[in-house]
């Protein structure tokens, strides 16, 4: 048992452990442990009772059953466990399965906090061998190619400069046919909603940024697009491990908010970068409030809602169930508003997947766990059979998630299992209810 | 979980055997005991005391250095209180400042003899089943 | 007889309660300045309001999820915790001995509850030992120190119940019992059973987090 025995060839962490020495992993291990970290996990290390309650809390254990290594504590055992009681001194064979299983066999979902009686921040230990993980150079390759296209042009997917402002120019035009009048304001001082998005939107799911800019026109919203770096709020310098990148990146998107002279940042239907931006990015820079009010979209569309500002045509037809994204629920609460908005949307019942709302099991994919690419694509498919059941057992042929990475983990589970369910964005189901103009 | 409950059971079993082996042991005759009437129901066994055989190993000639007398806490050695129960003077639950009849027991008892450095001084040693 | 008794009653209870009362002390103090040096992000979220919302909610048995997915150890850790606390407190021995060192008196268990409690605390001692021994997903995690923090708190309450009920020899098991007692406050802060002086706080922080920061429950 444990990750020794289920290893999965790498281009990026092979290499990287390839130029690793006993000395060097050391020394690295422990500037990481002695530099970046204090309390937090020394109190986790040493009053972790070793119970095992966290077994029931996580997706992967309870998708291997038999396997107790893929239990959030079987996994600190696996891991940091071994760093501490070593004091750092393990071989470069040992830095392979840590990357491998730290990377890609943990969502960082949060669910175990809700099973520890001690609080046990399984998350932060997993986060903390990812840092060293990167410190050592040894990251997945697909992940790292992310991680070098923020670095290199602030956003996740190379996408270029021209190609961005191209892209929201191109959407403008198209939606235009549709909204006459519709205008995607670039760089817009003053206005009260700057929003942002992730790169995939831009690169391969445009219709996203359309169906924004149909919802903000007919909503009568005063809002703006960046038309430079800083529109792309995602980060997954912040999952491989890359805090000082991910520092840059959310400084990038407060300023480039902040330079607008906005009211708010809007972000879209997208749960890491939420994690990013709200919760993790600002406390890397030292900031304990956000320099400019943030609120994901599920959040703003509630609002939009409330004031009576997005008018239906049509309702969607029902029965749906809820994919709880655990960046906005567990990370910010927003399970109740989006089943307000949902309930609002759609003509028939919500059926609830069990568990749910914070308790609900992760998709797999978030953590920068499906941005580890096609070689691990099986590891959180098939570690996540919990979630196909669950998906099963409501008997819905639509799943509504505000969450990119909670759409490409289901749909993932749902084609392997042949669920025939569709994912919904919100936005989806907004767009194609709302009231549109006299064609 | 369900593997569990044998082994709850076996604990079970062990510990009531064990209490009930326990409960049996005793019965001690022909022994003289500390158990006067103002306790009513006691709460450990009676304190095993030989009068007489206690005062010949302990060399104890003078009545005072026991029945003392005394008032409000403070002991006095000159007065003897010979021939006088204990309970007499230190009620079960005392009034003030006057010591309390379980208390006057331990005390005097326990303190002379960790001064002497010898005879019984934990719990079981005079309270034995 | 008497000179051990004396020791381990005298000197030895007060190194080992100095060991416990000032090594607790110190660890929380160079935790605590630990915390402020390195955890600034974290600590800057710690509210008291939250800390408590959360340690009560996971203070009620089967009120939080981590309880309502295992019965048999939330029942068991429970009545073990209480009854872990409760009866060397309030035992009428230990209060015996508060009375003629210190002149301290208060209310007591009868024998009897004490005994059962007693009991109730080996019972649970058997149940965490056999969930090492055979739940794999605790066998798997279970170490050296574990079994160490099974057999300090197991030990004052093995050797209590029968120098109590004078099984064996009384004289040695009395001072068996009050050495395995002094080892286990001395051990608290050094060993896993430090979780006594942190998980209170660790509890709170991750109440802080959720409650103030994520709007969420966590429990």
């Amino acid at each position: 048992m444990g990750i020794t025995e289920r290893l999965i060839e790498d281009v990026g962490i092979r290499r990287g452990v390839s130029r690793l020495t006993p000395e060097k992993i050391e020394k690295i291990v422990n500037a990481v442990l002695k530099g970046e970290t204090g309390a937090r996990l020394k109190t986790y290390a040493e009053t972790c009772m070793r119970c095992g309650l966290c077994a029931e809390a996580c997706h992967f254990a309870l998708s291997h059953p038999d396997d107790p290594s893929y239990t959030p504590a079987g996994k600190v055992h696996q891991t940091m466990s071994v760093l501490l009681d070593k004091k750092g001194r393990v071989d470069p064979d040992f830095v392979y399965g840590m990357a491998q299983l730290a990377y890609t066999e943990c969502n960082l979902c949060r669910r175990c906090v809700h099973l520890c009686p001690i609080g046990i921040d399984t998350a932060y230990i997993m986060s903390t061998v990812r840092r060293i993980c990167h410190k050592l150079g040894v990251t997945p390759q697909y992940m790292q190619d992310t991680a070098h296209s923020h670095a290199s042009t602030f956003n996740q997917m190379w996408v270029k400069d021209d190609e961005w402002t191209d892209s929201l120019i191109w959407q403008e035009d198209e939606a235009r046919e549709e909204f006459p009048g519709l205008r995607i304001p670039l760089d817009k001082e003053g206005s009260d909603i700057y929003y942002s998005v992730i790169a995939p939107e831009p690169k391969f799911r445009t219709q996203l940024i359309y169906q924004a800019a149909a919802i903000m026109h007919m909503a009568g919203v005063d809002w703006t697009m960046p038309a430079s770096t800083g529109w792309d709020n995602s980060d997954m310098c912040m999952f491989s491990g890359d805090f000082e990148m991910m520092g840059r990146l959310k400084r990038q998107h407060f300023e480039s908010a902040q330079k607008l002279k906005v009211k708010r940042i809007v972000m879209g239907e997208c749960g890491h970068a939420f994690r990013s931006v709200y919760d993790t990015g600002n406390r890397w820079l030292g900031w304990r409030h956000h320099p400019v009010p943030v609120i994901h979209a599920v959040e703003f569309y509630w609002e939009l809602i409330q004031e009576g500002r997005i008018k239906l045509a049509k309702k969607f037809p029902g029965p749906v169930t809820i994919q709880d994204p655990c960046n906005i629920v567990r990370g910010r609460g927003l399970q109740e508003k989006l089943r307000e908005v949902t309930r609002f949307l759609v003509d028939g019942d919500i059926i609830e997947m069990h568990p749910n709302r914070e308790h609900n099991f992760c998709c797999a994919a978030g953590g920068g766990v499906i941005n580890c690419g096609p070689p691990f694509k099986n590891v959180r498919v098939d570690g996540n059979t919990v979630k196909a059941e669950q998906l099963r057992a409501t008997g819905v042929k639509t799943v509504i998630t505000p969450c990119h990475n909670c759409h490409g983990g289901l749909h993932d589970i749902i084609h392997h299992h042949k669920l025939g369910m569709d994912l919904k964005f919100l936005s989806d189901i907004i767009y194609e209810c709302m009231e549109k103009p006299e064609a | 979980m369900k593997r569990i409950l044998p082994l709850l059971i076996l604990a079970g079993l062990v510990c009531v055997s064990a209490l009930v082996a326990v409960q049996t042991v005793m019965a001690q005759d022909a022994i003289t005991k500390l158990a006067p009437e103002a306790f009513g129901k006691l709460t450990r066994p009676a304190a095993v005391f030989v009068h007489d055989k206690h005062n010949e190993k302990a060399k104890l000639e003078d009545c005072v250095v026991c029945h003392h007398g005394g008032k409000d806490g403070v002991i006095d050695r000159t007065a003897s209180t010979e021939g006088t129960p204990c309970s007499e003077c230190h009620k079960v639950k005392p009034a003030g400042k006057a010591t309390s009849l379980q208390r006057a027991y331990h005390k005097q008892c326990i303190d002379c003899h960790r001064t002497k450095g010898k005879g019984p001084v934990a719990c079981g040693q005079c309270h034995k089943r | 007889m008497n000179a051990a008794y004396e020791f381990v009653t005298g000197p030895l209870a007060w190194f080992a309660w100095g060991i416990f009362i000032l090594g607790a002390a110190w660890r929380l103090y160079s935790m605590y300045q630990l915390a402020k040096k390195k955890d600034a992000s974290s600590w800057a979220f710690m509210d008291l309001g939250f800390s408590l919302r959360s340690i009560v909610n996971w203070l009620i048995p089967f009120n939080a999820l981590g309880w309502r997915k295992s019965p048999v150890m939330t029942v068991a850790t429970f009545a073990f915790h209480i009854c872990l606390i409760l009866v060397p407190v309030f035992l009428v021995a230990h209060v015996v001995l508060w009375t003629e060192f210190f002149g301290i008196s208060y209310a007591t268990l009868p024998d009897s509850v004490a005994d059962a409690m007693t009991l109730v605390v080996l019972a649970a001692c058997l149940i965490f030992a056999g969930r090492r021994l055979t739940q794999k997903e605790v066998a798997y995690i279970t170490t050296g120190k574990d079994w160490l923090a099974l057999v300090i708190v197991t030990l004052p309450f093995l050797t209590g119940f029968l120098a109590y009920h004078q099984i064996f020899d009384y004289q040695v098991m009395i001072i068996a019992h009050i050495v395995a007692g002094e080892i286990m406050l001395a051990a608290i802060p050094f060993t896993r059973l430090s979780h006594m002086v942190f998980a209170a706080f660790t509890r709170a922080y991750m109440g802080s987090e959720f409650g103030g920061v994520r709007h969420a429950r966590d429990w």
